[in-house]
């Protein structure tokens, strides 16, 4: 037994939590109950953790799921990651709208979802998995209905999210159309040496399905926007955790099924890699929201953890886990600071450095993990996913470039570090600041460093 | 010729007008009743692979209820005259030419393919029929089926959550 609770424990949570909605209308009970749900969660994924530890690989329901040791330590770090940015953020959301208890909820259904795609051997698993993971969305990025933008961020992530998943579903039946089955492992065993046309359209019709989701240039319109619009507290979960999945889901798929054709779609994936590299950080350069810049990181970093897909071996595995903890910590340590002030423009920092230390310097430690900066995770994750990329060999030429564009990275995340501690203010910024939730932060950048200390605490 | 072929290339020939029908046409209405069209031709092709249940699933779903919501929402808005917004001439180029390609493409595959066109078997024809496809959900895709419902309830929580009135709002709209 084990392995799967995650998925319920997630379902039937959510379930609670809108009970919970309708047992009390305070706030603070809310919060404490969302918390504790997560913690629910960390804990039952860890148990899940040591069953398959134990027992090794299971499968359930006619192999449409396969638990994995990979999958079951990514569904611990990623509730573990959930956990923190709940922690971090819960008395945000609350704020969002009237519907406190529900926003909970959606949460942690798109973590149901977040499970089905670690998770997943069969092609309708994960079909089902992302329409999971995206539908709160929708729901999520128009919260604040009274706010203009954040409707017009719904709608518009619902109608291209529809989109998307019309040509998922199009890959999806004419890779049925060839093999004739849906599990993951027959797709493997069909799919060697040369393929025909038919299944090979279906593979690129997934790779766009799929770039969508994580937003990887040409398919990255939407991002900005939605990102820009939904409420800054919910930025962050759709952001990382989403969009981490979405890349686990990603590379089930196209390493577990595909991997024996990686001849036929790997320069497809590295022009993918450049277009989203060069397009996210030179568009992040010109923003002069510091919310916007982070929604054109976020494209840029979905260009680097694309390497992980690119490279087909063991290191790329493990170093895709590694670079969505890493990056998911740092961005939401950003995005912490972020929240709490009036002003989202780069002035919006100015003397942040000197007014409120302690969260200028944990916002620094977290943007440098971004820029990838040694030390902090950051440098180790780019470094990790790189060096899955050139084990693979040959392909040079794209590890120069995103070396580059890394460090045009730097350019943009520095701008924010030199407004909080270069720059003076005319006004004095008035933060809110509670002292748990300053811990919080001084832990998750911590975090951040501890892991690019000790990286074998995720690897091993 | 046998009959069967007949009837599919009827109703293919119909399919495909009416689909291009529904995209073409100025006016919403006759759109939407196209694309009722379309969808009844659909229903007939699951008919002749023996799929009976998802025939009269497709009528009574999408014919029946996701029309006449169509329909209400033309009426309520007041769709009915022309109103389509004019396109600029390149984008419609950009359009048709990128459409084209992709029909192309995806020609050229099943072309090339080399998939055999066999006819559905008419003996092990109860695969469509509703109790085995019952049996079918209820064993060996109990899974997905059941997980599907986190989808509806989280879809459910969307609808209450983003269409219910709060009263903050309605007096904030009031005042304004």
């Amino acid at each position: 037994m084990g392995g799967m609770l995650g998925i319920v424990a997630a379902a039937i949570l959510g379930v609670v939590m809108m009970f919970v909605g309708l047992i009390s209308q305070k706030s603070s009970v809310i919060r404490i109950a969302g918390v504790a749900c997560f913690l629910i969660l960390v804990g039952v994924t860890a148990f899940d953790f040591s069953a398959i530890h134990e027992q090794g690989t299971q499968l359930y329901f006619n192999n449409m799921l396969s638990v994995g040791i990979k999958a079951s330590w990514f569904n611990v770090l990623i509730s573990a990651c959930a956990f923190i940015y709940i922690l971090i953020f819960n008395n945000h959301i609350t704020k969002v709208g009237k519907n406190d208890a529900e926003y909970f909820a959606l949460m942690l259904f798109i973590m149901v979802g977040v499970f089905m795609l670690s998770t997943y051997n069969h092609l309708l698993i994960l079909f089902i998995g992302i329409e999971i993971l995206s539908i709160p969305q929708y729901i999520l990025a128009g919260s604040d209905k009274e706010n203009i933008k954040s409707n017009e961020a719904s709608l518009k992530y619902f109608l291209m999210g529809a989109f998307s998943t019309g040509i998922l579903l199009m890959g999806i039946t004419l890779i049925y159309g060839s093999v004739g089955s849906f599990e993951i492992g027959n797709i493997a065993t069909a799919f060697q040496g040369e393929v025909t046309a038919l299944p090979m359209i279906g593979v690129i019709l997934l790779i766009i399905a799929f770039g969508f989701k994580v937003s990887a240039a040409p398919m990255h319109w939407w991002t900005a926007d939605v990102y820009d619009g939904t409420p800054t507290a919910i930025t962050p979960f759709m952001a990382t955790i989403v969009k981490v999945a979405a890349f686990i889901g990603f590379i089930n798929l196209f390493h577990g099924a595909f991997g024996n054709i990686h001849y036929s779609w790997k320069l497809t994936i590295a022009i993918l890699i450049c277009v989203t590299l060069f397009i996210g950080n030179i568009t992040a350069v010109f923003q002069q929201s510091v919310k916007r810049m982070l929604a054109y990181s976020s494209i840029a970093q979905a260009g680097f953890m694309l390497f992980a897909v690119f490279a087909l071996n063991d290191t790329a595995e493990k170093s895709i886990i590694y670079y969505g903890v890493s990056y998911t910590l740092a961005s939401i340590g950003v995005f912490a600071v972020l929240i709490k002030l009036k002003d989202y423009t780069y002035e919006g920092f100015n003397g942040l450095g000197k007014s409120h230390p302690l969260y200028a310097i944990t916002a620094t430690v977290c943007l440098l993990s971004l820029a990838g900066i040694p030390v902090t995770s950051g440098f180790f994750a780019k470094y990790f996913v790189l060096t899955a990329a050139m084990e693979q060999g040959l392909w040079l030429g794209i590890i120069v470039f995103a070396v580059l564009m890394a460090a045009i990275s730097i350019y943009y995340y520095f701008r924010v570090i030199r407004a909080m501690y270069f720059t003076s203010s005319t006004e004095e910024i008035t933060i809110e600041s509670n002292p748990m939730e300053q811990i919080l932060l001084v832990i998750n950048a911590v975090l951040v460093v501890l892991l690019g200390l000790f990286p074998q605490f995720i690897l091993g | 010729m046998s009959l069967d072929l007949i009837i599919f290339i009827v109703l293919s020939a119909l399919t495909l007008a009416s689909a291009i029908g529904v995209v073409i046409t100025r006016n919403p209405i006759t759109s939407v009743l196209l694309l009722i069209l379309t969808f009844f031709c659909i229903s007939g092709h699951y008919l002749l692979m023996n799929a009976q249940f998802l025939a009269i699933v497709n009528i009574i779903v999408y014919a029946g209820a996701i029309m006449v919501l169509f329909l209400f929402v033309i009426m309520l808005m007041n769709l009915n005259k022309d109103t389509e917004p004019q396109k600029s001439t390149m984008v419609q180029f950009a359009g048709v030419i990128s459409g084209g390609c992709l029909l192309l493409v995806i020609l050229m595959a099943f072309q090339s393919s080399g998939i055999e066109l066999t006819q559905t078997s008419t003996t092990v024809s109860n695969i469509g029929l509703i109790k085995v496809l019952g049996k079918k959900l209820f064993t060996d895709f109990v899974f997905p089926f059941e997980i599907s419902s986190v989808l509806f309830l989280s879809a459910m929580i969307g609808t209450v959550v983003l269409g219910k009135k709060d009263d903050d709002i309605a007096t904030a709209i009031q005042d304004s």
